[in-house]
């Protein structure tokens, strides 16, 4: 009979423990809330983790996905006011990101102005860096910036968060 | 008992540790990347997104203000001079909340130039609001963001005041969560008619003249 009222304690013992590490959200994860804002035109979408030699250089394809019926400005738009999409890290300790490449953009003719070609990511696209990272685990964050668009309306800039887990190896696994 | 004591001071300890890990990684440097010189990428075709902005940003918009008193506001002009909303009672106002990385606020604004001309002998103002980004905590920086701003302004012959840091009034005019979003005031300061997104000129027209034909002349 006593042991049941003891499973029950330790059963809600482990549920708070669980809840405790669910509550206690990582910066990272916060950055992705949107504070009210209006939904983000553009997600990451993976990888979330990846795996180098360490001390050797390795690239790792991030995909993106910009939601349907919106496009984006490439990261060499033809217009100068417009805005670039950009990616911004923050380089933790032992990762260095030595360079990023980004798609060409496909040209785009708003109805508005068929004359005009912008250079635009649409769908899914992909963001090449190259990085060197120390023996060890370690977290990438960062945020894609860029400035979207629909057919007729644009949305002023937004930060889509990126994070990655870069598990570095001696040895390549 | 003791498995899940043991499984609480483990969940502490891991969720400390991450913590702190990326406490210490979140104090690194924000670097901004530039591509290096030999960006792959795939040919450039046409592409054309989906005819209509069926694009999920929300519900469907409603004008906030609509038949309410306008906010008021006293923003700078470019060249640091202060104009108040309220100094245009007893006059039209068109409020046009634009960007200079907004392509379809560049289809309107010649627009407003010519209904501009046209209108105000009968009493109509037009003001242009930008919302770009003004960086506030940098003075040079502050310089060249309002430097941008003006090219663009004398790029486009802008014929009406343009006043800047929308951002900084953006929530009793509804947020302004996407661009153009203009809004019609008569001549009592109510605002009798908003678009979100590139109108025709036919029916920015229409709302000038509601705004010019409503609300006692003071």
């Amino acid at each position: 009979m006593t042991r049941l009222p003891l499973l029950l304690s330790g059963a809600a013992l482990l549920l708070c423990a669980a809840g405790a590490v669910a509550m206690q959200k990582l910066p990272w994860q916060k950055s992705g809330a949107n504070n009210g804002q209006p939904p983000q035109s553009v997600a990451y979408l993976y990888p979330e983790q990846i795996t180098l030699t360490a001390g050797k250089q390795g690239s790792v394809e991030m995909h993106f996905r910009v939601k349907d019926g919106l496009h984006i400005n490439s990261h060499t738009p033809r217009e100068k006011s417009f805005i670039p999409t950009q990616l911004i890290v923050a380089e933790p300790s032992g990762v260095k990101v030595s360079s990023v490449d980004f798609p060409s953009g496909s040209d785009y003719s708003p109805a508005f102005s068929p004359s005009d070609k912008l250079s635009v990511y649409t769908g899914e696209f992909v963001v090449t860096a190259h990085i060197t990272a120390t023996p060890g685990e370690h977290l990438l964050e960062g945020a894609l910036r860029y400035q979207a668009c629909d057919t007729n309306s644009c949305y002023p800039p937004r930060e889509a968060p990126v994070a990655l887990d870069i598990i570095a190896d001696q040895v390549r696994r | 008992m003791v498995a899940a004591l043991t499984a609480m001071v483990w969940a502490g300890v891991v969720n400390y540790r991450h913590r702190k890990q990326e406490q210490a990684k979140m104090q690194g440097p924000q670097m901004l990347l530039v591509p290096d010189n030999g960006t792959p990428s795939s040919a450039a075709g046409a592409v054309q997104p989906a005819a209509d902005s069926s694009a999920d940003q929300g519900p469907a918009w409603v004008d906030p203000l609509q038949d309410k008193p306008a906010p008021n506001f006293t923003l700078e002009d470019l060249q640091g001079k202060k104009v108040s909303l309220s100094s245009f009672k007893g006059k039209a106002v068109v409020v046009d909340f634009w960007a200079t990385w907004c392509a379809p606020c560049k289809i309107e604004i010649p627009w407003f130039e010519k209904l501009h001309d046209q209108y105000s002998a009968q009493g109509l103002e037009i003001l242009g609001v930008s919302a770009d980004d003004l960086d506030k905590d940098n003075k040079t920086q502050n310089q060249k963001d309002k430097q941008q701003i003006s090219e663009f302004v004398t790029k486009m012959h802008m014929n009406y005041p343009v006043l800047i840091d929308a951002d900084s009034i953006a929530k009793p005019w509804g947020g302004l969560d996407a661009l153009p979003t203009t809004f019609f005031i008569d001549r009592s300061g109510k605002v009798v008619a908003a678009t979100l997104g590139l109108a025709s000129k036919d029916e920015i027209e229409a709302n000038i003249k509601k705004a010019l034909g409503s609300g006692a002349a003071s």
